[in-house]
């Protein structure tokens, strides 16, 4: 998947100005960068992803395609090597094609050792530069190449060049190189990819402004990993598979993308060259669990066999996505060749990805998909015309799907629940967090943190012991003072992570000046957990400090395992023997 | 550690990280959850174990009481466990058999009601454990958050946020190969074998007689399961790390090898190339690491003084993977390396080089109560809660102040009423009348008074009254700020990315299977002309083609020619049904 680039994919292409740009690489046909020119995907096509390419002169041999050519790396650094000991470089190792154009800015590499010059003599002007906007727009007009003799002749007609300092000329001619340099780096589409191109350049709001820092993060609480196949001794024994996450996804499909990478069913295993293919295991892997649900639906009726492939559902390693709307949005993921109104039977998120809505979810007898269609001997099946018969069983498939996936997430006992939604928060838990198996993780993304103290508020101690001492009537939940059962949850914990990018180029490394605003973004964690039966007190409470208080203890300090120390206020244990 | 004495039995057959079950099971690792941020590793082992002189059996003592494995082991992840009463005073002193029953006979009744069951000491006595009081545990499944929050620290540790984010940008996913040089506590180790598990090797589940399936084999030649390879060229620390990857059942998932991989390399003789697409070097100078991790070696000569021929053919690197893009980040503390590592990966040819530093913290949340109501409470701002309080309050202090005054100028008029009542004794009758009147005023001022400046002792009793019936967790404003200890600055991570190797040839076989500029130009257009040099376009063109297109095509081909491509058109009915 990641080795060479594929005919039919998207692929990202990052510019000269560090903007990027997705686009799909069908055979063929042009692509465009903007003010960058454009080139033809064939020249792409079969090379491998992270090459720099450089649009080359049109002119020379075709005139209506330009060509391109791979930018070796010693020609990237080329500019930054002043000041650096130039060690022995072993960039020749690497095969790539070398250049030819040989343009160099010698006028960075002759500045080298005018390191104390200030800019105490420079006059703030425009006029410095000599050449006019329309001088420039002309010259670009008939320059063909890769824009380097452009900046050349732009840096050359700078006046005031040789007054400024290393940092400001290295800074003018890096300025000038985003806006003229035709060059491009092609990316492979991925998820960090994905978001960080949506986040910078796309629409944030549509993945609700999501870090990469505080995606990657959230998958790590979450303990979002791949489960293989293993004989499990204590087993549910119900069936219901493991390795199942339950999302509530309202980042048009970016959780889910995430999710999907990290448990090995995002991609599609298809090869260029069929001798490399990483995702063979995989499809090993669905033959095992076609086998594991063929059995499990042998037992229902009027299944043809052909049906089977396209309908059954993948028992490990599942996602369940639960949306509001009566289609999930799941947008994003067509990034990787699986569109969820028409998924293609060989995509794994079609038997891994499994989808219902909250009216399923909570009263499936009220949704018309939930109730079985009626059903005919197949005697009647066989008299019909064919359209009407694949009619038939096209809904008695959907039926069943949905049956399944509703019966299944309604059976609970799934491995973490991950939630990024503008929804309250609250009514969600209230529905969702039953249906965790003990030990779980609850992770929640916001944009913001108000709606995340609100729920931790709603788990905190206090409410917790109260909670305990004074349980509300069983079935009345969720009340006033309890809207959620602070019991099903423990540690719940606010986190947010934040990347600051530097800049590191020789005697010139500091953070980057300005950088992303806006929501910080924050996540809510926590661990389902099974309260014990009955009444159940904490330790670790001073008794002297019980009997002061008099009337009633205070909550906090009935349950919780108080931060005092306790040593040998305890009759007994030392308390220390921690192994 | 209670791993010093896990029985020298079989090894975990599968990881509690990765494959938890449903229930803790005995030889298993879990984590004791004691209170947020306090975490207990245990390896729980079976009653028959040496128990180190309980007669419960293995005990972890905490400071919220004691805890025989026979009670957490079998028991549904993420449940409370209550604390049990196991007598921890008499077992741990010298010649404890003598002197330990010469006790117990001494405090019989005390020793009855502790362990009623003390005289069987064999097996089926330990199940007859009693429940303490007061006190529990959570017991969950083990994690890589858990582990590192709670492992015993050797070097400093890699946090979560920093490992979150590096494997997402190290792209380690099930599947994936990653080399990890300076495993130090192993807190990275172990979230790198979470990210890439997508199965255990084969040779070790046979060993245990498990069952295996398609998943969990390598059946298919070429495919390897995901794999941490890791180094440590500290040898304590390095025999520390391998038991504990022993006893978390990651044997076939982490291979750790000793060695300073700087001077060494990554090569590990007598087994397969690594090639891996991932590395994370933690080490205190990576750049001298780099020089293994090139694209091409020259082979090692058995005669480490002679220098390798300039003759030596270059090799690919067995520690590379040949076709993947490989991801490397560095993690050190100070910038000089940073600028050293980047200026070494950029003389190496490595792309894409960036810095970043994380910043992560935990935020708390509380409800923050201030007003007069909490006078005398512990942990909260007795201060007024507003300006009227604070007038009321004052008015209240005032008043009591002017009847302080009052008071004393009433005594003081008393006294001297008195005196002149006794220097006018001899006058009669009149002033007793006058002191009647004087007290009964008194007494009416007083009681009023007292009505209404209630003392401070009353004050504080009466709010420690009310405080039962108060709802303090929903009393005050609930308020966030980040955790009193910040870890402001970990390390600086680079990231950078070395590309398939590309040579010339490989470029020329590129333009010939899908079109490189030449055939772009004979094409003349974009879009129009089916027309492409090479095979592999022309084929895919073919591909492209739908049945009935074919037909079509046929059809027009034997219309023109007649009946001898008849045999062609149904040549290619033919292909067509193969696809």
């Amino acid at each position: 998947m990641r080795d060479l680039i594929r005919p039919d994919t998207f692929v990202g292409l990052r510019l000269p100005s560090d903007a990027i740009q997705v686009v799909r690489v069908v055979p063929n046909t042009s692509i465009s960068i903007g003010k960058y020119g454009s080139f033809y995907a064939n020249h792409i096509i079969g090379r491998p992803y992270h090459l720099t390419f450089e649009v080359l002169d049109k002119s020379d041999t075709s005139p209506a395609q330009s060509g391109l050519r791979i930018v070796s790396a010693s020609e990237l650094y080329a500019d930054l090597r002043d000041g650096e000991a130039s060690t022995p470089s072993e960039s020749n190792d690497l095969g790539v094609a070398e250049g030819n154009s040989g343009v160099e800015y010698e006028l960075v590499g002759e500045d080298g050792e005018v390191v104390l010059r200030t800019n105490r003599a420079i006059i703030d002007d425009s006029s410095t530069q000599t050449m006019t906007m329309a001088q420039i727009e002309a010259l670009k007009a008939e320059c063909t190449g890769s824009g380097r003799d452009l900046i050349q002749k732009i840096l050359g007609s700078h006046i005031a060049l040789d007054q400024k300092t290393a940092f400001a000329l290295a800074k003018y001619t890096l300025r000038k190189t985003k806006k003229y340099l035709r060059s491009f780096t092609v990316l492979p589409v991925d998820v960090p990819l994905l978001a960080h191109w949506i986040l910078t350049d796309k629409e944030p709001i549509k993945i609700m402004e999501l870090r990469e820092e505080t995606l990657a993060l959230m998958g790590s609480l979450l303990n979002l990993h791949c489960t293989a196949i293993h004989s499990e001794p204590n087993g549910h024994g119900s069936g219901i598979g493991s390795g199942r996450w339950l999302l509530i996804d309202e980042t048009s499909g970016l959780l889910a993308a995430s999710t999907a990478e990290k448990i090995g069913v995002l991609n599609q295993p298809k090869a260029l060259v069929p001798s490399i293919v990483n995702d063979e295991h995989e499809q090993a892997n669905s033959d095992a669990d076609d086998t594991a649900t063929a059995s499990h639906s042998i037992a229902q009726p009027f299944k043809p066999p052909r049906i089977h492939s396209s309908s059954s559902l993948a028992y490990l390693n599942t996602i369940t996505v639960i949306h509001a709307n009566s289609q999930p949005n799941l947008s994003l993921l067509k990034y990787f060749e699986f569109d969820h109104a028409n998924p293609s039977p060989s995509h794994p998120l079609c038997r891994h990805l499994k989808t219902l809505s909250w009216l399923q979810l909570l009263a499936p007898e009220d949704d018309l998909a939930y109730t079985e269609p009626d059903t005919f001997p197949n005697e009647t099946i066989q008299s019909w015309k064919s359209g009407r018969r694949g009619n038939y069983y096209r809904k008695r498939r959907r039926w069943e799907r949905i049956k399944s996936i509703v019966d299944e997430t309604r059976a609970g006992g799934f491995d973490g629940l991950m939630i990024a939604t503008g929804m309250d928060l609250a009514t969600v838990l209230h529905h969702t967090v039953p249906l965790l198996r003990g030990g779980a993780q609850v992770v929640i993304y916001s944009p913001t943190v108000e709606p995340l103290v609100e729920i931790s508020d709603y788990y905190s101690l206090g409410r917790r012991t109260a909670f305990i001492t004074d349980p509300p009537e069983p079935g009345s939940m969720p009340t006033e003072d309890f809207p959620l059962d602070p019991t099903l949850l423990l540690a719940a914990t606010i986190h947010t992570v934040k990347c600051r990018p530097w800049q590191v180029l020789p005697g010139r490394t500091h953070p980057l000046m300005t950088g992303r605003g806006s929501s910080e973004g924050y996540i809510f964690t926590a661990t389902r957990v099974l309260p014990a039966e009955g009444k159940i007190e904490a330790r670790g409470n001073f008794k002297r400090r019980r009997v002061n208080d008099g009337n009633g203890s205070r909550g906090s300090e009935i349950v919780e395992q108080t931060l005092e120390p306790i040593g040998r206020e305890l009759g007994e244990g030392d308390g220390t023997n921690i192994s | 550690m209670a791993t010093d004495s896990l029985p020298p039995s079989a090894p975990p057959r599968t990881s509690p990280f990765l494959t938890p079950g449903s229930h803790s099971s005995a030889s298993s690792l879990s984590i004791l959850h004691l209170r947020r941020d306090q975490h207990t590793p245990v390896i729980l082992q079976p009653s028959s174990s040496p128990s180190d002189g309980y007669i419960e059996g293995p005990v972890t003592n905490t400071r919220f009481g004691s805890f025989p494995h026979s009670t957490l082991i079998n028991q549904p992840w993420g449940s409370q466990i209550r604390a049990s009463e196991v007598d921890t005073g008499s077992r741990g002193r010298k010649g404890w058999e003598g002197k330990g029953k010469k006790r117990k006979r001494g405090s019989d009744e005390i020793a009855d009601e502790v362990r009623p069951e003390t005289e069987e000491e064999v097996e089926g006595t330990r199940k007859a454990i009693k429940t303490s009081a007061t006190g529990f545990v959570h017991i969950l499944s083990p994690t890589p958050e858990l582990w590192t929050s709670s492992l015993p620290h050797r070097t400093q540790v890699v946090y979560t946020p920093d490992y979150s984010y590096i494997l997402h940008r190290l792209r380690a996913r099930p599947g994936s190969v990653i080399i990890e040089a300076g495993a130090g506590s192993g807190s990275f180790t172990h979230a790198a074998a979470r990210a890439v598990f997508d199965g255990y090797p084969a040779l070790s589940i046979q060993d245990e007689g498990i069952q295996t399936n398609a998943s969990a084999e390598p059946a298919l030649p070429g495919k390897q399961n995901g794999k941490v390879y890791s180094f440590e060229f500290h040898e304590q620390r390095c025999t520390a790390l391998q038991s504990e990857i022993k006893d978390h059942g990651l044997e076939g998932i982490v291979e750790l090898t000793h060695r300073d991989v700087c001077t060494e390399g990554f090569t590990i003789s007598n087994s397969p190339p690594i090639h891996a697409s991932a590395i994370f070097l933690d080490l205190p100078a990576p750049w001298l690491a780099l020089k293994h991790l090139t694209r091409r070696i020259r082979r090692k000569s058995l005669d480490p003084s002679a220098n390798p021929e300039p003759t030596t053919p270059l090799t690919p690197n067995p520690v590379l993977h040949p076709s993947l893009p490989i991801h490397i980040c560095t993690f050190s503390p100070c910038i000089e390396q940073v600028t050293r590592t980047i200026s070494t990966l950029r003389s190496h040819g490595w792309l894409d080089i960036s810095m970043v530093e994380l910043s992560a913290k935990k935020i708390e949340t509380r409800r923050e109560r201030v007003g007069l109501q909490e006078e005398g409470l512990r942990g909260v701002n007795a201060s007024a809660a507003n300006v009227e309080e604070a007038v009321e309050r004052l008015r209240e202090v005032e008043g009591r102040t002017r009847w302080f005054h009052e008071m004393e100028a009433r005594k003081e008029k008393e006294q001297e009423q008195e005196r002149d009542g006794a220097e006018a004794k001899k006058d009669g009758e009149p002033d007793d009348m006058v002191k009647g009147e004087m007290e009964k005023e008194n007494d009416t001022v007083n009681g009023k008074e007292k009505e209404k400046y209630t003392s401070k002792a009353s004050r504080l009793a009466s709010i420690a009254s009310r405080l039962p019936t108060r709802k303090l967790y929903k009393e005050g404003r609930l308020v966030h700020r980040p955790e009193p200890e910040l870890k402001m600055h970990t390390s600086y991570l680079v990231f950078a990315i070395f590309p398939r190797e590309w040579s010339d040839e490989d470029e020329k076989e590129a333009e010939r299977v899908w079109g490189g500029r030449e055939a772009a130009d004979r094409r003349g257009g974009v879009e129009e002309g089916g027309e492409l040099g090479g095979s592999g376009g022309g084929r895919k063109e073919e591909k492209r083609m739908s049945k009935r297109q074919r037909r079509k095509e046929a059809k027009r081909r034997k219309d023109a020619d007649g009946g001898k491509v008849e045999v062609d058109g149904e040549k290619t009915d033919v292909e067509s049904r193969g696809n």
